[in-house]
């Protein structure tokens, strides 16, 4: 039983040995990099991409995508810097940003959908608009002034030197990981994703398990979004900028199949891990900051050719398997 | 004078089926030499062979008396001239028509496509063939029966002295038809052999001057299509005893109660006013050719695809069925003809696919049991016989009769009590198809309902208490079993004169 688990596991693990050979590599470099402290450095840097990535792994799993994620964590930042700065309590004001944050996921369900628009032709309309509506929001100035009792949230440190934030990615990562490999939402994301027709006649809602899937990504970019918030302690709506390219590619090392049908929680979270890592690793070692994206794009090149190389190597060992079975 | 081509002892293989035996036949200059034979008698691989798309075979062909062996298609067309016109959905809509016509063979100048000589050349070809349409118009214009025109200026572009035609009218109106053939008349008569596949007799006899038929791989006679008749090439087409395999060993068991009820059922553009009955315990078979709206039926009353009008009642009580979720909660089962495209999930192994229809049944505290779903797959697997046992292995990777046993197993789980089989022999080998008819029979030993979807009229009439027959969109015949004679079938599958009486 374990053996199969592991089998299935198979994208994590390499995700897992290639983490655990970059710290070891750069530990030689660098004594530095094997500290506790640098170590929680690490996940600090992965948390914000993390839970965009773990989002949108829940959409392209169906077979889709969302550009706007850049764009719902900003207008979340103003929005929620807003409503601190005006007094409404933090916890409630983190409430309201999630909420705001399924509602535009969910609009991007709705375009994807009911009006049938490709996700990335949908999601980059919505990924200007969103952009747009952030600026508008505050005329184009960000967000000052937001107050401590806010920032605290997400930034007491417990435990020594964890700050609450970190805390907030794991328990994100554990609901979906739970919702995505045991409930019966997560068995009709990955048919959706597989065979769409197939899922639709198997009696699959697959417009309801699509805008599902938005609405769960809005939500984690509207947590990205209020941590980075109380990170910085300003709402800036330029924020977020890029941020979709590094949520996908999170997504993509850690296994997730860019045409559907396939990804885990735990890969994305990890594929977040090692982008973090990498870059940590290279600015400990003093690594020119130009040449971290170029070692950046070749990691995730070489992770897309190991996938199609790992479904070669699985479908010679099936019918290997297939004809000693035969055989016998 | 030599034959235009010439098959001689062409037996061709695939992994464990032998689909070409032995078939000798030859092609005169000059005619329209009908391809005749039932789904999987062979004709196609016949076909493929000529074009090149196969080049292992053994056995000779001969163009014109010199022994030729096409490596791939593109040999046939330049070497051999022999081009093959493919049906209309070939067509690249986005282009033009002179681009699809010239489509990998564009003249050139310098790195560049001369269109100017392009278009000149394409709207010749139109010309002869009396269209109406430019080679600077967009494909996205054209109609079916247009765009068969398209496909048969192709040919003409390669300088092709050989076509073969494979069911060039199958979605082509009376008047197209018609058109299409004056032109292949036009085409014999200035020199142009023509290979002419159908299944519908009647064409045969418009234009053709000689019919071949095979029959599982065999070639079981050529006729003079002038000596000839209907009745003499339908026995020759279906003189065998594949009966033997699609009959029914059980007693029948069909109850008066009307389970389902489908009363003029309309979906604009695919078929109207369709009204049929299934009873409990009764397999109800349809039949027809290829395209007369069957599949399109099914799935309508499954709710995959709206309907424009009708009702349809479940127990005597009218049921809005608008999607495949409320097909479920009525307990209707869909197991679509198209397998890979439409059946199961790719990436699911056979636990996951068997169960994602019945996912409630597995859950306890909104999270799924993995060990029930497996327990679950492992029954099915047993009590269908599913090889090899293996839950964990993809579907995909099963071969196709397995394929279907894990779909079918995908509906047993839920407790649906209707079960839609479009196609469900559909590319499975022999062995696989006599033990999917024995899984039907249990299927109405259990109380459930069947409705089988099938163009193999053995089949049909083998394992069906009843028969319906579909053609162009209607029903045109209800048949008892002392009814079921393929000629009767056939006659009404191909819009036989008798469905006037009703």
């Amino acid at each position: 039983m374990l053996k199969i688990r592991l089998k299935s596991r198979t994208r994590e693990l390499t995700v897992l040995a290639a983490l655990i050979i970059l710290i070891a590599v750069f530990s030689i470099l660098d004594s530095v990099y094997l500290t506790p402290g640098n170590m929680v450095d690490i996940i600090k840097m992965a948390t914000i991409n993390g839970i965009l990535a773990i989002g949108i792994t829940f959409v392209i799993i169906t077979g889709g995508i969302d550009l706007s994620i850049g764009c719902t964590f900003a207008i979340v930042i103003v929005a929620v810097g807003q409503l601190v700065v005006e007094g409404v309590p933090p916890l409630l004001a983190v409430l309201l940003g999630a909420v705001l944050g399924v509602i535009m996921g969910f609009f991007n369900g709705l375009l994807v959908t009911k009006m049938n628009l490709q996700p990335f032709i949908a999601t980059l309309g919505t990924m200007s608009a969103y952009r747009g509506l952030a600026y508008v929001f505050t005329g184009g100035w960000p967000v000052l002034g937001i107050p401590d009792a806010y920032r605290k949230t997400f930034t007491t440190k417990i435990m020594g030197d964890i700050p609450i934030s970190i805390l907030v990615l794991f328990a994100i990562a554990i609901i979906t990981h739970v919702v995505l490999s045991k409930t019966r939402f997560g068995n009709y994301i990955y048919s959706v994703g597989g065979n769409e027709e197939s899922a639709k006649l198997s009696g699959v809602n697959v417009d309801r398990t699509k805008i599902m899937s938005y609405a769960i990504c809005g939500c984690c970019a509207a947590f990205a979004g209020m941590i980075m918030l109380a990170n910085l302690g300003t709402g800036e709506p330029a924020s977020g900028q890029g941020y979709e390219l590094d949520a996908i590619a999170a997504a993509a090392i850690g296994g997730t199949r860019m045409s559907g049908g396939k990804g885990t929680v735990l890969g994305t979270l990890l594929g977040a891990l090692l982008l973090a890592a990498l870059k940590i690793g290279m600015i400990v070692v003093g690594v020119q900051s130009f040449w971290q994206f170029v070692v950046t794009g070749i990691i995730i090149v070489i992770a897309a050719y190991f996938e199609t190389i790992q479904d070669k190597i699985s479908t010679a060992m099936f019918q290997h398997r297939n004809r000693t079975q035969t055989a016998r | 004078m030599k034959d235009a081509v010439e098959f001689r002892n062409i037996s061709k293989h695939f992994p464990g089926v032998r689909v070409l035996n032995n078939v000798t036949l030859s092609i005169r200059k000059g005619e329209v030499h009908a391809l005749l034979g039932e789904n999987g008698a062979g004709k196609s691989t016949l076909l493929n062979i000529l074009h090149g798309v196969y080049s292992e075979y053994s056995g000779d062909v001969f163009l014109d008396g010199q022994k030729v062996c096409f490596r791939n298609p593109h040999e046939a067309i330049a070497d051999g001239k022999i081009s093959k016109v493919h049906q209309e959905t070939n067509i690249i809509r986005d282009m033009t028509v002179g681009q699809n016509v010239a489509l990998g063979y564009e003249p050139r100048k310098g790195a560049f496509v001369n269109y100017p000589e392009l278009n000149q050349t394409v709207n010749q070809i139109l010309k002869r063939l009396k269209c109406r349409f430019r080679g600077e118009d967009s494909a996205a214009i054209l109609t079916a029966g247009e765009m068969q025109m398209v496909a048969i200026a192709k040919a003409l572009f390669h300088k092709a002295n050989v076509i073969s035609l494979d069911e060039p009218t199958a979605s082509l109106t009376i008047p197209e038809t018609d058109a299409l053939f004056q032109i292949i008349q036009e085409l014999k008569a200035a020199g142009m052999t023509i290979i002419y596949v159908s299944h519908r007799l009647e064409e045969v006899f418009r234009i053709c001057d000689r019919a071949t038929i095979l029959r599982d791989g065999d070639c079981v006679a050529t006729l003079e299509v002038a000596e000839t008749t209907r009745e003499e090439i339908i026995r020759y087409m279906v003189g065998r005893n594949v009966s033997a395999i699609a009959s029914r060993l059980q007693e029948r068991r069909a109850q008066p109660e009307k389970v389902l009820e489908v009363k003029h059922l309309s979906c604009a553009g695919k078929f109207s006013d369709v009204s049929f009955y299934l009873r409990k315990g009764e397999i109800l078979g349809f039949s027809g050719l290829v395209g007369a709206g069957r599949t399109e039926v099914m799935r309508t009353v499954f709710g995959a695809d709206r309907a424009s009008g009708g009702e349809v009642l479940i127990h005597g009580r009218p049921a809005r069925i608008r999607s495949s979720q409320d097909a479920l909660r009525c307990g209707i089962g869909l197991l679509p003809e198209e397998r890979k495209t439409q059946g199961f999930n790719t990436f699911f192994d056979n636990t996951g696919n068997i169960a994602l229809a019945s996912l409630k049944r597995f859950l306890r505290l909104g999270f799924v049991q993995e060990d029930r779903k497996l327990s679950n797959c492992k029954k099915f697997m047993k009590t269908l016989n599913i090889n090899p046992p293996r839950p964990d292995f993809l579907t995909r990777n099963m071969s196709g009769g397995n394929q279907q046993k894990v779909i079918l197993a995908k509906w047993l789980s839920t407790d649906v009590e209707i079960l839609i089989f479009d196609e469900p022999t559909k590319g499975v080998d022999v062995a696989a198809k006599a033990e999917i008819y024995r899984l039907l029979e249990e299927l109405v030993a259990q109380g459930k309902s069947v409705i089988v979807v099938s163009s193999e009229l053995p089949e049909v009439m083998g394992i069906s208490d009843r028969i319906y027959v579909m053609c162009e969109g209607q029903i045109t015949a209800e048949l008892e079993p002392a009814d079921f004679k393929e000629e009767l079938l056939l006659n009404y599958a191909m819009g036989g004169k008798d469905h006037a009486e009703n």
